[in-house]
């Protein structure tokens, strides 16, 4: 692992198949060059933050945006959510929301965590296609982030 | 004085009075005399503990409710997370199989494939349907003076946006209701789409809203003239998952009507059907009244 390359994007996601639908996507647009998929919360941390076994990594070296599933075993999307909003070298980072599910109860405590974008994944595969390259040009061209 | 004393009968029973005793006073300020009255109160005390029972009971009760509630939600949660999850790689996995395979799969390879993603998609539906349904049971109803004739030409409006027909829609001006909007709109959804599904092979659908007003409600009606129903069918329509009709005829989750009738009932209201085969059906809704007519 280089642990000093860019990343453009982080995708924080336990489901192989979702990712592997996610990298499809972006790979689509020509945009997952510079992207790192990390399979849990805990690990993301460590990446974010540069401990653990990134300890080598450069906090500076922040994505343009991350991708983040909230179902996740160990450290949840919630609480990667709550530590990188909380923290004044992490919190502007936009941070965007996956989730399966529409009746999930922290919907609103997402928001209040300053989470900038949050998606339902469609079940329809072509929409969620969409919906990811959409998202993906969205974060990486147009939005302009704070340097 | 007054006060309740609780004394034994001569059979040794206990029974509860109320005494009052009231003293009678003479000039220089002194008690020559007593008046005491006395009202047996066995059975108010009765009565007074027997609610003291009941109230206690219901808030055990209402607290079972809750936790029951709260264990829904998130049974409710875990549901759609966790069915969906699968369904999305299954219709993924089918469409990288369509697009990155083309030239290797055959017609009848495309079909299955095809059948595959759209068996997914269709259980998509079934799941986010089933939710809003066990959902409508613990919402609280939000009553607001609503403007039928306004909400129903919205719903046919924002119906023809969504998908495309060739149905004639007549709204009548129709009585206003105190309802709850939201569920209204989703009654009046439903009902039109299934009118607009229902009549889609008639050479000339055509659909009419109206509501006339009986005995202090207002009954609203919503009639097609299209395939329409076996009478002796009319109480499946309600029932969740129920239909007369096969997905390869008409599609559909079945979840529609129950919907409807779960919020017509929250409402205190009626929901019924009339129809005939091949002469259309007719499906009616009472609410309270809100007498003027728009």
């Amino acid at each position: 692992m280089e642990h000093d390359s860019v990343v453009d994007i982080l995708l924080i996601e336990d489901s192989h198949s979702d990712a592997e639908m996610t990298l499809r996507a972006l790979t689509k647009q020509n945009i997952a060059t510079n992207l790192v998929h990390l399979k849990d919360g805990a690990l993301a941390l460590d990446f974010i933050f540069a401990t653990g076994i990134y300890a080598e990594r450069k906090i500076e070296n922040q994505p343009k945006v991350i991708l983040l599933d909230l179902k996740m075993p160990k450290v949840n999307g919630l609480q990667v959510l709550e530590k990188l909003k909380g923290d004044k070298r992490t919190c502007e980072i936009p941070v965007v929301i996956l989730t399966s599910s529409k009746e999930h109860p922290d919907v609103k405590r997402c928001y209040e965590l300053g989470v900038n974008s949050y998606i339902v994944k469609p079940v329809e595969v072509s929409n969620f296609i969409k919906a990811i390259s959409e998202l993906g040009i969205y974060w990486l061209a147009l939005n302009h982030a704070p340097q | 004085m007054e006060g309740e004393i609780r004394n034994k009968a001569k059979n040794g029973s206990l029974y509860w009075v109320e005494t009052t005793i009231i003293p009678f006073i003479n000039d220089e300020g002194a008690v020559y005399q007593y008046m005491a009255i006395k009202t047996d109160i066995t059975l108010v005390k009765r009565i007074e503990a027997e609610r003291d029972r009941i109230e206690a009971e219901r808030d055990e009760r209402s607290a079972e409710l809750e936790a029951v509630n709260k264990e829904l939600e998130s049974f409710s949660y875990s549901v759609s997370h966790d069915l969906r999850a699968p369904l999305r790689a299954i219709d993924g996995y089918a469409l990288i199989l369509e697009e990155d395979y083309e030239n290797v799969i055959d017609a009848e390879g495309k079909r299955l494939l095809d059948t595959i993603r759209h068996n997914a998609h269709y259980m998509g539906n079934l799941i986010d349907d089933l939710l809003s349904f066990s959902q409508l049971g613990r919402k609280d109803l939000a009553k607001t003076l609503v403007n039928m004739t306004t909400l129903a030409n919205a719903t046919v409006v924002e119906i023809g946006r969504n998908k495309e027909h060739n149905a004639t829609i007549t709204i009548n001006p129709l009585h206003n209701v105190m309802a709850d909007k939201a569920l209204i709109e989703c009654v009046l959804v439903n009902l039109l789409s299934n009118a607009i599904k229902y009549s889609s092979k008639k050479e000339k659908p055509s659909i009419e809203v109206s509501s006339t007003v009986e005995n202090n409600e207002v009954i609203f009606c919503v009639k097609d003239n299209g395939a329409g129903f076996e009478m002796e069918y009319a109480d499946k329509l309600f029932g969740v998952f129920q239909r007369l009709h096969s997905v390869e005829e008409f599609e559909g989750t079945g979840v529609g009507l129950a919907t409807a009738h779960r919020i017509i009932n929250k409402h205190g209201g009626r929901i019924w059907a009339e129809g005939e085969v091949e002469k259309g059906a007719s499906f009616y809704f009472s609410l309270q009244t809100e007498n003027k007519k728009q």
